[in-house]
This record gives structure tokens, sequence and C-alpha cells, in this order.
């Protein structure tokens, strides 16, 4: 019998850490990559694959890691190159691009890869469009 | 002991010794065929590798017996003296001049002479970041965060920076680049006019022997900008503040200042 480990169930997404599921690793050297779980070690800890990102099968902790809600159909324990064959097959990689979460940890690396000039116009930029919020809000207000 | 050990020396050759003693086969045999040639250590650090003591090393090369040879140079032969003709009946007809001179002052004490100095002064190697055109960082004195124009590395060493002047207050000054963070904006500067230390030099205070006696201090009314030092940053401000107008929102920037809020910290931060 397979234990599911549950995290943070919101009750409209409750996402579980199970077999095939894909997560994207926050922390830790391999940071940024996204893995496959293979199995369950125990209740924090799981063993990941990552063959379509060149992550070595390896056990990670469940709190290096945040989990998505694509998965991949895959037998538990199953070899790493099942798993390759599953991912390709699937397409995850392509999907978890698509995700609001790989979009925000895309933009984080941008914002810190952002050189002086570029966080003055940011920052310039930034100001001229809450600026522009606030007018229209008092506006609004001032006519109700 | 590996033999090898001993071979990661600087050593200088001493292959002629070593060929003419017997110890040269048990070397070889130790060498394993590379030529020890540069890496000849001495013979008190193969002793252990041979294992005879130190005395016995010195029985077996037997320098003692061997021939030795002169090495005494032989002695050169100087001319001290020239002889010269001299003109006058009674005068001896020639002299012996010597080629150098005695000396015609001996110092009374014989001081010690200081020992050469050999260093050279290079100028102060600029970080690869730095280059003429890039915005820099002021981080110290009076225009500390202002964003200025690094326009060249002065033959002391300190770059040459300027705000430009019209643009946010900064005008040429030198700055040393370990006071400044390089950013990654670089801007086009065109030909300017060549500037160096020599108008950066303050004038001295007057020495006591060009002072007066008494000195009105009331009358001393600081520094005071050169005429030369405004029509040069003039000048400069010419070159440079179309150069900054050309780039979008380059001259905002410039006339805003530097600071770190919550949650930046520098050494996590791209420049």
């Amino acid at each position: 019998a397979i234990s599911l480990a549950r995290i943070g169930s919101s009750g409209i997404n409750a996402e579980y850490g199970e077999v095939g599921r894909l997560c994207y690793i926050r922390l830790g050297d391999n940071a940024g990559k996204t893995c496959v779980i293979v199995d369950l070690v125990d209740q924090k800890r799981l063993l990941v694959d990552g063959p379509h990102c060149g992550l070595a099968r390896q056990v990670i902790r469940l709190k290096n890691l945040a989990i998505t809600d694509l998965k991949v159909k895959i037998a538990r324990g199953c070899k790493t190159n099942v798993v390759r064959a599953a991912v390709t097959k699937e397409d995850i990689a392509n999907k978890f691009l698509q995700t609001s979460l790989s979009k925000k940890a895309e933009s984080k690396k941008a914002k810190a890869a952002l050189g002086d000039f570029d966080r003055f116009k940011l920052r310039v930029a930034k100001t001229a469009h809450n600026r522009k919020i606030r007018s229209a809000v008092r506006k609004l207000k001032k006519s109700s | 002991v590996e033999p090898g050990c001993f071979l990661q020396g600087h050593l200088p050759r001493s292959s002629v010794l070593l060929a003419s003693d017997g110890l040269s086969l048990e070397l070889n045999g130790l060498l394993n065929g590379r030529s020890g040639g540069d890496l000849v250590p001495p013979y008190s650090a193969l002793i252990p590798l041979l294992e005879i003591s130190r005395s016995a090393v010195y029985r077996k090369r037997a320098l003692y017996k061997r021939n030795k040879i002169a090495t005494t140079p032989a002695a050169k032969e100087t001319v001290e003296f020239k002889t010269k003709t001299v003109a006058g009946e009674k005068n001896g007809g020639t002299r012996k001049v010597p080629l150098q001179k005695a000396p015609r002052f001996y110092p009374t004490e014989d001081c010690k002479v200081p020992l050469k100095n050999r260093k050279t002064v290079k100028q102060t190697k600029l970080r690869s970041s730095i280059t003429p055109g890039t915005v820099v960082i002021l981080l110290a004195g009076a225009h500390r965060g202002k964003r200025a124009i690094c326009l060249k590395q002065l033959p002391s060493g300190l770059l040459l920076v300027t705000g430009p002047y019209k643009i946010n207050g900064v005008p040429l000054r030198r700055v040393d680049q370990a006071y400044v963070i390089a950013t990654s904006t670089k801007v086009e500067l065109p030909a300017l006019p060549a500037i160096g230390d020599e108008i950066f030099k303050r004038k001295g205070k007057p020495t006591k022997n060009e002072k007066e006696m008494f000195v009105d201090s009331a009358g001393d009314s600081g520094y005071k900008i050169s005429a030369e030092k405004i029509a040069l940053q003039k000048e400069v401000d010419a070159a440079v503040v179309p150069a900054v107008k050309a780039v979008d929102m380059l001259q905002s920037y410039l006339r805003s200042r530097f600071t770190l809020t919550k949650g930046q910290y520098p050494h996590e931060m791209q420049f």
C-alpha cells in the first residue's frame, strides 16, 4: 500500500505527493529544476527523478519541493528510462512552462538579474503605473 | 620514500658533478631513466634515498683526492697612468697623468649609502568593469550616492569622473576606483579634451621664506575654482551631455541617487 503524503490541501487543489507527480525544486543545489516523484521514502522524503533536466535520481526532502498539479503515468519505483519515456510522451516539461509557478520563478530570476539602470527604469515605471491607478481611484471616489 | 617527491624541487643543475662520481649510476636508477638535469636535488636530500650517511657520501665522492683546477684568474693589466708630453724646458719633458683623477672632495664621515631601489611605479590596474563611459556610483565624499560618468583613468591611477556637472552637479573630479561601484551601463563618449592630473593639483601653503612675518588669515578666502577649470568643465559637458541625452531615461537616471531599500543587499545585487 502506498501512503500518500498530503501537502497543503487547500480544498480546491489538493496536491498530493504521489507517484508520477511533477515537482519543482525550490531549494538546494538543484533549485529551479523539475522532477517526477518515483517513490515515497517516508512522510518527509521522496525518491525523485528528473531525466528531462539532467537531474539524477535521488532522495529529496518535501520541504525543498513545490508540488505542481501536473502528473505523469508511471509505476512506483520504475527505472529512469521509463520515467524519461513517460515525460517526453506527455511533454510535461513544456506543460510546466505554462504554469504560473514556472512563470513566477522566471520573473524572480529576471528581477535578480536586473542592473542598476534597469532597476531605476522599473521603479519609474512602477511609480507612474501606481500613480495612474491612484488617480483613477480618487476620481471614482469623488464621483460616487 | 618515493624518489619523485624530492624531484619536485627547483634546484640548479649539478649534472657535471654527478657524472664525475660513482653515485651517478645509483642516481640514474632512482630517476628511472628520467633526465635529472634540472631537478637534481642536493646530496643531503639524496641521503635518505641512497641510505648512506653524509660522511659516507664524502668518502665516496672523494673530492679531496681529485685534481684541483686552478681557478685563480689571470691578473688584468690595468693601465693607470698615461704619459703626456709637457712643454717647457725645465719641466722634464713628460709627465705621468693618472687616467682616473682622485676626487677633489672627501666627506668627513663615511655615510651609509642607501640600497638601490629598482622598483618601477606602475599605473594602478583598473577593474575590468570600469571603462571610459561607464556610469559609476560614487560611494564617498560630498557626492556620495550620485551616479557619474567615468571619463578615463588618469596617469596617477585615479579615475576622472564627471556628472556631467550640468546634470547632477558632479564636477570634473578625481576618484579612486575603490570608492566607486561600476554599473553595467556604458555611454558612448565622443572625443574629449586632454585632461591630466595637473589641473587638480592644489597650490601648497606658502613656505616660511615666501610668507610674511604675520599672515593676514582674514584675507585667505579659501579654495576658489580656477577659471581654467570652469572652462574645461563647460567643454567636457558640451561633449558628454548630448551623448547622455541620446540614451532614453539616462539623464533622469544620472540625476537620481543610489539608495538601498529594505531587502536589497549589495552582495546579492547586479549592477
